[in-house]
């Protein structure tokens, strides 16, 4: 192997997606369209949102799967780079949210049941996660919902690891501000 | 003892630890069916128009004639042969030694012809 090819466990499959074998665009729809839809959809909040935009980054695999030069890099970096620009796109696009209905976080002085549901636990959790500016969120769904290392979700980002450590630092720190409520419960 | 570096480091460990519990409670997702339907027959569409283009007939020709190779390979090889074939036509001279037999034939023709004229012309 050349010096500086990457080992990319995808290759195989996006070339024969560019020659137009379906199977193969099935395989590789099955193999990255579920990580990709829970990272948009933590993205985005909304489940037609977050379809749309990996239906869009497919679309784009599809359009320049024959020009994939494999090698360079690795596919799922570049589709996963795809999505999170679909993302920023659609947040960008929204209109400005005031800031206290962008996180609807009880009080913890007033929260009178501590026994919350778990939808309910799930949706405050969604809703401050929503709050945080969308790199944060990105590295903190990234490492943290999707379990991927630092040096991985730096590559993912476009970013240097210690890039990465800074935007998880303040996005930790401002959920735990935001939910310091539930972490009384641990 | 703690210093305020440790602190901060404690404090960090605390708030990942935090995060990753509540990344816990978020539920996980089934892909809707609709949606790989969406994107299946987003790539059967576009399979569909490559099938008709001018590019895929090309693409076509060059996986016959060589196959496996990438299509620039065949392309360079024919525009080198065509380059060649023109500098040939441009720069070899052309041989005109049939010509000048010709050009001979046609003389001995006339003289003959000649010769037939002469004998009828005292008649």
């Amino acid at each position: 192997m050349a010096a500086g090819m990457v080992i990319d466990p995808d290759t195989d499959l996006v070339v024969r997606v560019g020659k137009g074998d379906r199977a193969a665009a099935q395989a590789l729809m099955a193999r990255h369209l579920p990580a990709m839809l829970a990272l948009a959809r933590r993205m985005l909040s909304g489940q037609a949102e977050a379809e749309d935009c990996v239906q869009e980054a497919f679309l784009k695999v599809w359009t320049h799967a024959a020009r994939w030069q494999p090698g360079k890099a690795k596919f799922e970096t570049w589709l996963y780079r795809v999505t999170l620009n679909q993302c920023y796109d659609r947040l960008r696009k929204r209109p400005a949210e005031p800031l206290e209905a962008a996180a609807d976080v009880p009080d913890s002085a007033d929260a009178p049941d501590r026994g919350l549901e778990v939808a309910d636990l799930s949706k405050e959790v969604g809703a401050a996660l929503q709050a945080l500016p969308e790199r944060q969120r990105a590295a903190v769904v990234l490492c943290h919902f999707q379990e991927r290392g630092n040096a991985e979700a730096a590559e993912l980002l476009g970013i240097s690891v210690e890039a990465l450590e800074s935007l998880l630092a303040r996005g930790r720190r401002t959920l735990r501000m935001k939910l310091s409520h539930l972490r009384a419960d641990d | 003892m703690i210093n305020q570096n440790g602190v901060m480091m404690m404090s960090e460990m605390d708030d990942k630890i935090f995060a990753e519990k509540l990344m816990k409670t978020l539920p996980t997702m089934a892909v809707p069916s609709a949606l790989e339907a969406r994107i299946l027959a987003d790539f059967d569409r576009l399979a569909a128009r490559r099938q008709g283009g001018l590019m895929h007939f090309v693409e076509g020709w060059a996986e016959r004639l060589w196959p496996g190779a990438p299509l620039w390979q065949p392309a360079s090889v024919l525009a080198l042969s065509l380059v060649i074939g023109l500098m040939a036509g441009v720069f070899v001279p052309s041989f005109n030694s049939a010509s000048t037999t010709v050009t001979n034939s046609d003389q001995t023709l006339v003289a003959d012809s000649t010769s037939v004229m002469d004998l009828y012309k005292d008649l």
